[in-house]
């Protein structure tokens, strides 16, 4: 069983998608409808033949479905939901990205159960309005974003409560001494609160807390091999 | 020899930096309507007259001041003296008039005469003065021999002269002149009916002692009147014949009233459109900055959107369908082609100094191509951004001079390699990004108030309004400092990056900007 990442949809799209995740998973499928021509810059890939009426029971033999990620991104809309729904039908735990033109799309989609949608249209006008409204603000997130630059954006988790011994977030000279800037608190459920709200600069560091920092790699592994030690290391 | 000299002077002044300058001052002043101090001219000038006709008005039965009188039949008269002579002067170049009359001579061999020289010249000033607006200028003066009293009524003629500063006037009468041949053939009709009725009325009337209408001129008033539909009843036909004429008149007057009521309206229905763009054009060239977007499509239909929040955006189309669209979701969108350049001479666009960045959003590479290459024939420095919709495409929006080029699919490509490789990372900046949560990213411009107050990093106290400060960037050397150290100097130009709440971050940065005493 496989950790894979299953590209729906035979395109321009699946091509970029296959490049860039090529790195993060042991096998890429693309999957085409019988009726789509082959191309040539999709060769390398291995591609299978799909089609919507399919029950994908084999899909969970060959893959290890809980640890892989479907992408659907056929350039029909209606198809494309199809698609959706059908898969999260057949997986509960199945990572579902889908790319949808518009927002009722997008809408659509989530409500078949995509655990993320790219609103194409969208994304493609707020990144062009920020390169001109913040065109410094856009580079650097882009930079950090799309690894274009040594900085990085990490999360990292106290297991050492003692080194902070009870003191808050906002408290801690992070950046100066440590070179990070941590930008929010990650809490259980996966939603995030700026370090500066007044909910997180009211909750003193605890075990188990994750922090979303931004740094250099080196800085960073550095940062986390201090508070992961035995014996805390941290200057505060 | 005389002729050499004054072929060289005409050389002279056509070379004359100093002569060219003055004499483009006062065309602008006076004929350019894009010139930004002429409105101030022709308001001066509209005030002249205004005092003027007042003048003439309380003259009629009451005394008027003497310095007054003294103001309007000499300084007002002078000024506009001074105007037509100005007039006069740029309504044709002489020196121009005398080289090519020279050229066109050696050219051929032929000896040149100054008689044929001095001919065109005359000939081109006298056009200019025969022209009905030089004619109004002219009788506007002559209110300046005012010894002569019956040439005080030549002061109306200033009104007249309202014409050339409202450009409104201008526009109505544009609008009118295309209906010429209509308005012509009605002033014919009308013309033909009131010499009819007015002989007819006075044959049938003039030797009937009870009816008022005694000679021919009483006859074409009555005619006049009564076509006109104004019908005051001072004069009224007697004699039943004239009363059959009169019904003939009225009836006739009827279809002229409505015919020319009709030719207004159309004329003015058939030239909404173009008075409407001509007020666009206007309008665009008050704007001090805005980005021209080409296109619109569904990503322009969002970049519009965004970027109309803080910013004027002007959208340029052949599609006249998407320039409906674009009109009615409230933006200015007009239906030129961007990729040509007499698109962009036609709409007087500034690009140097109204244009922030010219958003090429069709979703067909060829057209992105051209527009680009078209904006980069005439200008250089302006930024451009395109879409790219086909990879192989890039090489050639980068040949066309594309600064940014923005590739969707790759997009999604890294927007999927992100999602699975750091979804926290992802959804922190996306966050950061959005507009629906309270935190915000800003880049705050470090001016020289700024730097005056503010010397180094440390002095900033950014974490007083609770913001972190990611770094800055620093525009002397094109670079980021991620983290920068306290004794980080900044420069005017270097741009902060501040992450924070939105309402801390405008405070914060109107507290930048207020000056500090150190």
């Amino acid at each position: 069983m496989k950790k894979s990442a299953l590209i729906f949809g035979y395109n321009d799209y699946s091509l970029h998608i296959a490049k860039n995740v090529l790195h993060k998973y042991e096998h890429i499928a693309v999957f085409k409808f019988a009726s789509d021509e082959m191309r040539n810059d999709l060769d390398e890939l291995s591609v299978e033949e799909f089609d919507l009426s399919d029950e994908w029971e084999e899909l969970s033999r060959e893959h290890d479905i809980s640890s892989s990620v479907a992408f659907c991104v056929l350039e029909d809309n209606a198809q494309n939901i199809f698609l959706t729904i059908s898969l999260r039908a057949a997986f509960e735990d199945l990572t579902i990205i889908a790319l949808s033109n518009n927002k009722e799309n997008a809408n659509k989609l989530t409500m078949a159960g995509a655990n993320k949608v790219i609103p194409l249209v969208q994304t493609t006008a707020s990144i062009i309005a920020e390169m001109m409204d913040k065109p410094i603000t856009t580079k650097v997130l882009h930079n950090i974003l799309y690894e274009k630059s040594e900085l990085k954006v990490a999360q990292i988790e106290i297991k050492k409560n003692d080194c902070f011994e009870g003191k808050f977030p906002s408290e801690v000279e992070w950046s100066k001494k440590h070179g990070i800037i941590v930008i929010s608190i990650m809490h259980e459920d996966g939603s995030n609160e700026f370090i500066y709200s007044s909910k997180s600069k009211h909750h003193a560091i605890e075990n188990g807390d994750v922090f979303v920092v931004v740094g250099y790699e080196t800085d960073i592994k550095e940062f986390e091999k201090l508070i992961g030690a035995t014996q805390c290391q941290l200057e505060l | 020899m005389i002729k050499g000299l004054i072929v060289d002077g005409a050389y002279f002044l056509n070379t004359s930096k100093n002569y060219q300058a003055i004499k483009r001052f006062f065309y602008n002043l006076l004929e350019n309507d894009n010139y930004r101090y002429k409105k101030y001219f022709d308001m001066l000038m509209i005030v002249l007259i205004l005092i003027s006709v007042i003048i003439l008005i309380r003259e009629v039965k009451s005394h008027v001041n003497d310095s007054l009188l003294y103001f309007n039949n000499y300084v007002i008269s002078f000024i506009f003296f001074i105007e037509y002579l100005l007039r006069l002067w740029i309504s044709s170049s002489v020196s121009q008039t005398i080289i090519k009359q020279s050229e066109h001579d050696a050219m051929l061999g032929q000896n040149f005469t100054l008689l044929t020289a001095f001919a065109k010249v005359t000939r081109e000033k006298v056009a200019y003065i025969t022209s009905v607006r030089a004619i109004i200028d002219l009788l506007a003066i002559i209110p300046f021999f005012h010894q002569l009293r019956l040439l005080r009524i030549f002061i109306l003629f200033r009104v007249f002269k309202l014409f050339r500063y409202a450009r409104s006037f201008q526009t109505f009468t544009s609008v009118l002149a295309t209906k010429k041949f209509e308005f012509f053939t009605l002033f014919i009709f009308a013309s033909i009916v009131i010499f009819v009725s007015s002989v007819l009325i006075y044959v049938m009337e003039a030797n009937n002692p009870d009816s008022p209408i005694d000679t021919l001129y009483e006859a074409v008033y009555w005619s006049i009147v009564t076509i006109s539909t104004v019908g005051y009843g001072d004069i009224t036909p007697a004699t039943d014949a004239g009363r059959l004429v009169a019904m003939i008149v009225i009836v006739s007057g009827v279809a002229v009233l409505a015919f020319t009521t009709s030719l207004v309206v159309s004329a003015f229905t058939e030239k909404l459109d173009e008075i409407k763009e001509t007020k666009s054009i206007d309008d665009l060239r008050k704007l001090k900055e805005f980005y021209i977007i080409c296109g619109y499509e569904n990503i322009a239909q969002e970049v519009a959107k965004k970027l109309s929040k803080n910013n004027n955006i002007i959208i340029l189309d052949d599609d006249n369908e998407n320039i409906k669209k674009a009109q009615a979701d409230g933006y200015k969108a007009l239906n030129y082609d961007p990729g040509s350049v007499d698109s962009y001479k036609k709409l007087r666009i500034d690009m140097d100094k109204q244009v922030k960045a010219i958003l090429c959003l069709r979703k067909n590479d060829v057209e992105n191509v051209y527009t680009a290459l078209t904006v980069r024939s005439f200008n250089k420095e302006i930024f451009i951004l395109s879409l790219l919709m086909k990879e192989m495409n890039r090489k050639k929006l980068s040949f066309a001079g594309v600064d940014e080029i923005l590739f969707s699919k790759e997009l999604v490509g890294l927007i999927a390699k992100e999602f699975v490789g750091k979804p926290v990372a992802f959804e922190v900046i996306h966050a950061l990004r959005s507009d629906f949560t309270n935190v915000d990213i800003e880049e705050i411009m470090i001016t020289d108030r700024i730097v005056s107050s503010y010397a180094t990093v440390e002095e900033l106290k950014n974490s007083k309004y609770r913001l972190i400060l990611l770094g800055v960037y620093k525009n002397s050397m094109q670079r980021f400092l991620f983290n920068p150290i306290d004794s980080t100097l900044l420069e005017q130009g270097d741009y902060l990056l501040l992450i924070g709440n939105s309402v801390f971050l405008k405070e914060y940065d109107i507290q930048l900007n207020k000056k500090i005493k150190r």
